[in-house]
C-alpha cells in the first residue's frame, strides 16, 4: 500500500495487499518478503462484509477504554434494555457512566461500586427524564445493597454536579398501580375482586394527593404510601365486598411486594380521613370508624379540599385562639413542652376542635425531654490533677491480674476443646 | 416602676430589670447572642436560667450569662426588621453590659428615651398575652415588679420547645445548641499501645478491628482515638474549651503512662450543632426552590441535606423543624448558618 511502511530487507516502499489462502499480506513487491501477515480489522465480522458498524461495537474503542469500563458500559445497555427504556436514554446514561469514569476515584473504586454505578447512571437519566423508577427496583435488578447504592448515588450527584429532579409521585402511582394484577379475573383474583384500572387509578391519584398534603409523604419513601392509598381507593370502590380483605391479602392477590410501612401509613390515612368525615353533616351522624370510613372515600375525596380546610388548622392563629382558650380556662397546664399536646388537652373538652395538619413525628409526644445543658465554665485550661488521672490507670497488682487472666482467656481459647 | 430615686444611678437598675424581664419573655432576645464576633468567650452563649434566690437577691443579676455586647455590629440584621425591635435589641444589649458588669464602669449607660420605653412596652406586652400560660404567675407581665422573680423556667436554648409565637421580626431567637467537637492534637512521640492497653483501665485496644486505642474520660465525657504514630483525635465534647481540657487529660493518661507525650497543634476539626425551629417544613418545596444546594431524596434518608457555600455547612433539615448543622471548624459558622437558613425555611413554615 502506498504511504505507509517499507520493506525490512530491501527497504523499497513498493508493498503490496496480497491474499494467500484468503489471508491477506504485505508483500514487497520487490524481494517478495512478507512484511505483515493479518491486517487488523476494524470490524468484529468477516471483512468480505464490510458492513458498516457503531463505533462502539467496533474493536476501535477497545483500545482507548478500559475493559472494566467497556463492561460497566455494556451492563448500562442491558439494564436499560430490561427496563424497556427509550433510545435517547441508554445514550445519556452512557454518557454519564463515560463521564464518571474519567474521576480517578471512580476509576480506583472497587467492582461492587462500578456495578452500582451503573444502576445510578440509569437512575439519574431516567429521573431526568420523569421516567418513574425507583431506587429499590434498580437495587433489585443489580442484585446491590441500598446502602451501597446510595453511597454511590450521592457521590456520583456531587462529583459530576447533577440536577437530579424528585421522583415524580404522580408518574409512580401511575406505574405502580398498573403493576396490580387486580384488572382481569384470573385463578386468584375472584371476579368481586377485579376492578377498573381507570377507576382504580384515579381514586388513587386522589388518595395520594391528600396524603401529600397531609404531611404524609414529606420525608418518607413514596412506595408504602402509594401501596395504601391503592388498597384504600380499592376497597372503596366496592366495600360491601372488599372490607373483609386485608392489606397483605390485597397485595398477595395483586402479586405485589407489601412495603413494611405501608401498614402504618395505612393507619394514618385512614386517621385523616376520618377527621375529614368529621367535618360532614351527614357523616357526623354514623360515628364512623377507621373500617366504616371507606365506605364512604368516595364522598370526602369528592370534596376533600374544603374538608381539609375545616378539619384541620395549622399555624399560629390557631395556636393564638387555643392559648387564649387556655388563659381563660386557667393557667393551671403549666408549660407544654409542644403547643399540639396542650391543644389535645383542650380537644377533649370540645371534641369538635380542629385538630393541627402536621407531620407525624410532630403530633406523637416527645419520647424524653431534652434537658437544658448547663452552663459550662470550661476554659480549656484548668488544672489537671493527678488523682483525676490515677483513677484510670490500673495499679501494678491490677496490671498482674489482667495478664493473668488475658494469659488464662488466650490458653482456653487455643484449647477449645479440653479433655 | 418603683417610686423615685434621688440618684440616677439607683433608679436605672430597676428600670433595666423591667426592661429584662420584658425582653426575657421576648423570643427576640437570644438572637443576639450568635451573632457577636468571636470576641466573646465561648461558653457565654448558654444563658442558665435564673433561680428566684438570685434575681431576689439581686436584680442585676438576673441573667447569669455574661454576654459583652460592648462591639455588637447590628448592620447585618435584615431591613424589615422593625425600629421598636432595632431599639429593643438596643436595649437588651446595654443592659446586658449592665448586668455583667462587674468590671465595667457604667459608662454604656441606656438613656432611654420614654418613647422607647412605650415602644417596649407595647410590644412586650402584646407577646406576654402570648405566653402569659407559660408563666402562671406573670398575670400582668407589663407591669415591672422588681420583687417578683421572672418564671425563667424559659431557659432560651433552643432545645426546649416553646410555643411558637409569630414573630414580630426577621431574626430566628433560636441558638444552635453544639453537640459534638471533634478536636486532633499530636503527643509528639511514638506510643506502645499494647503498654497503654494494658495499664490504662479506660482503654480498649482491638488490633484486628481497629489500629488505634479506644480511651475514654468520665468528665468531660468523651471518647478518644490514640494511634500509635502519636496522633490523637477527641471525640463527644460540647463545647471547645470542653474539648481541649479533655484534650489534655487524655495527654495527661498518656504521660502517667510513662510516654513523653507533648501536646502540640490542638486543632478542632469539627463541630456539630442542632436545633429546632419548631414548624414543620416542606421539603419537597424546599428542593426545588434552592435545587443548586439541596438534595432530597426521601428514598435514601428523610431528611434534606443543604449544602450551604457561605459558611461551608452542611445542615440536615427534617420534616418536624429539627437542623442538625455540620462541618463548621468554628461556632460562629454554626450560628451563622443557622441564621441564614431560618428565612428560607420560614417561607416554607405554611403548607
Amino acid at each position: 500500500m502506498p504511504g505507509g511502511g517499507r520493506c525490512p530487507d530491501c527497504g523499497s516502499a513498493e508493498l503490496v495487499e496480497d491474499s494467500h489462502y484468503s489471508q491477506s499480506q504485505l508483500v514487497c513487491s520487490d524481494c517478495g518478503c512478507v512484511v505483515t501477515e493479518g491486517v487488523l480489522t476494524t470490524t468484529f465480522s468477516e471483512e468480505s462484509n464490510l458492513r458498516e458498524i457503531t463505533y462502539s461495537r467496533s474493536t476501535g474503542e477497545n483500545e482507548q477504554v478500559s475493559r472494566s469500563q467497556q463492561r460497566g458500559l455494556r451492563r448500562v445497555r442491558d439494564l436499560c434494555r430490561v427496563l424497556q427504556l427509550p433510545g435517547t436514554f441508554e445514550e445519556t446514561a452512557i454518557t454519564y457512566y463515560q463521564q464518571a469514569y474519567r474521576h480517578s476515584g471512580i476509576r480506583t473504586a472497587r467492582l461492587q461500586k462500578k456495578e452500582v454505578l451503573v444502576g445510578c447512571c440509569v437512575l439519574i437519566t431516567c429521573r431526568q427524564h420523569n421516567w418513574p423508577l425507583t431506587m429499590g427496583t434498580i437495587c433489585t435488578l443489580l442484585y446491590a445493597d441500598l446502602d451501597v447504592f446510595s453511597g454511590a448515588y450521592m457521590q456520583i450527584v456531587k462529583l459530576l454536579g447533577l440536577d437530579v429532579p424528585s421522583l415524580c409521585l404522580t408518574d409512580l402511582v401511575k406505574t405502580y398501580c398498573s403493576s396490580f394484577r387486580l384488572f382481569r379475573t384470573s385463578p386468584s383474583v375472584p371476579a368481586k375482586y377485579v376492578e377498573d384500572k381507570d377507576q382504580m387509578l384515579s381514586r388513587t391519584l386522589q388518595l395520594v394527593e391528600l396524603a401529600s398534603e397531609t404531611w404524609l409523604v414529606t420525608g418518607r419513601h413514596p412506595l408504602p404510601v402509594i401501596t395504601a392509598a391503592t388498597f384504600l381507593a380499592w376497597q372503596s370502590l366496592r366495600p360491601s365486598d372488599r372490607l373483609t380483605c386485608s392489606l397483605a391479602r390485597f397485595c398477595k392477590m395483586a402479586n405485589v411486594d407489601l412495603p413494611y410501612p405501608a401498614a402504618s401509613r395505612l393507619q394514618e390515612l385512614v386517621a385523616i380521613l376520618l377527621r375529614m368525615a368529621g367535618q360532614l353533616a351527614w357523616l357526623q351522624v354514623l360515628k364512623l370508624d377507621k373500617r366504616s370510613v371507606v365506605k364512604h372515600i368516595g364522598d370526602l375525596l369528592q370534596h376533600r379540599h374544603l374538608l381539609l380546610r375545616m378539619a384541620f388548622q395549622d399555624g399560629s392563629s390557631e395556636m393564638e385562639t387555643e392559648k387564649k382558650e387556655q388563659q381563660r380556662q386557667g393557667q393551671g397546664r403549666g408549660e407544654e413542652e409542644v403547643g399540639h399536646s396542650a391543644l389535645d388537652l383542650s380537644k377533649g373538652k370540645r371534641p369538635a376542635s380542629p385538630a393541627l395538619l402536621l407531620p407525624p413525628c410532630m403530633l406523637k409526644p416527645p419520647k424524653r425531654t431534652c434537658p437544658t445543658p448547663p452552663v459550662s465554665t470550661v476554659t480549656g485550661d484548668e488544672n489537671i490533677s493527678d488523682s483525676e488521672i490515677e483513677q484510670y490507670l490500673r495499679t501494678p497488682q491490677e496490671v498482674r491480674d489482667f495478664q493473668r487472666a488475658q494469659a488464662a482467656s488466650q490458653a482456653a481459647q487455643s484449647v477449645p476443646n479440653p479433655p | 416602676m418603683k417610686g423615685t430615686r434621688a440618684d440616677p444611678m439607683e433608679g436605672a437598675p430597676y428600670l433595666e430589670f423591667y426592661l429584662d424581664r420584658c425582653a426575657a419573655q421576648d423570643d427576640l432576645v437570644p438572637a443576639l447572642s450568635p451573632l457577636l464576633s468571636p470576641v466573646v468567650p465561648y461558653d457565654v452563649y448558654m444563658p442558665d436560667p435564673p433561680s428566684p434566690d438570685t434575681i431576689s437577691e439581686s436584680h442585676l443579676e438576673v441573667k447569669d450569662t455574661s454576654s459583652d455586647f460592648s462591639s455588637v455590629d447590628l448592620s447585618f440584621l435584615p431591613d424589615e426588621l422593625t425600629q421598636e425591635n432595632r431599639d429593643h435589641i438596643a436595649i437588651k444589649s446595654q443592659h446586658e453590659i449592665e448586668d455583667n458588669g462587674k468590671t465595667q464602669n457604667h459608662q454604656n449607660k441606656l438613656p432611654l428615651p420614654s418613647e422607647q420605653n412605650g415602644e417596649v412596652g407595647l410590644h412586650s406586652s402584646s407577646l406576654s398575652n402570648s405566653y402569659a400560660h407559660l408563666h402562671p404567675g406573670a398575670a400582668d407581665s407589663a407591669q415591672p415588679s422588681a420583687e417578683k422573680p421572672t418564671t425563667d423556667a424559659l431557659p432560651l436554648v433552643a432545645m426546649t420547645p416553646m410555643t411558637p409565637v409569630t414573630p414580630a421580626s426577621e431574626c430566628s431567637g433560636i441558638v444552635p445548641q453544639l453537640q459534638n467537637i471533634v478536636s486532633t492534637v499530636n503527643l509528639a512521640c511514638k506510643l506502645d499501645l499494647k503498654k497503654i492497653a494494658l495499664h490504662a483501665k479506660n482503654a480498649e485496644y482491638n488490633p484486628k478491628r481497629f489500629a488505634a486505642v479506644i480511651m475514654r474520660i468520665r468528665e468531660p465525657r468523651t471518647t478518644s482515638l490514640i494511634f500509635s504514630s502519636g496522633k490523637m483525635v477527641c471525640t463527644g465534647a460540647k463545647s471547645e474549651e470542653q474539648s481541649r481540657l479533655a484534650a489534655r487529660k487524655y495527654a495527661r493518661v498518656v504521660q502517667k503512662l510513662g510516654f513523653p507525650a507533648k501536646f502540640l497543634d490542638f486543632k478542632i476539626q469539627n463541630m456539630v450543632g442542632s436545633c429546632d425551629v419548631r414548624f414543620s417544613i416542606r421539603l419537597e418545596g424546599l428542593v426545588l426552590t434552592h435545587q443548586q444546594f439541596s438534595s432530597y431524596e426521601p428514598e435514601l434518608f428523610p431528611g434534606l441535606i443543604y449544602r450551604m457555600v457561605k459558611p461551608r455547612i452542611v445542615l440536615l433539615i427534617f420534616v418536624s423543624g429539627k437542623v442538625v448543622l455540620t462541618g463548621a471548624k468554628e461556632r460562629s459558622e454554626i450560628y451563622e448558618a443557622f441564621e441564614n437558613i431560618y428565612p428560607i425555611l420560614k417561607g416554607f413554615k405554611k403548607a
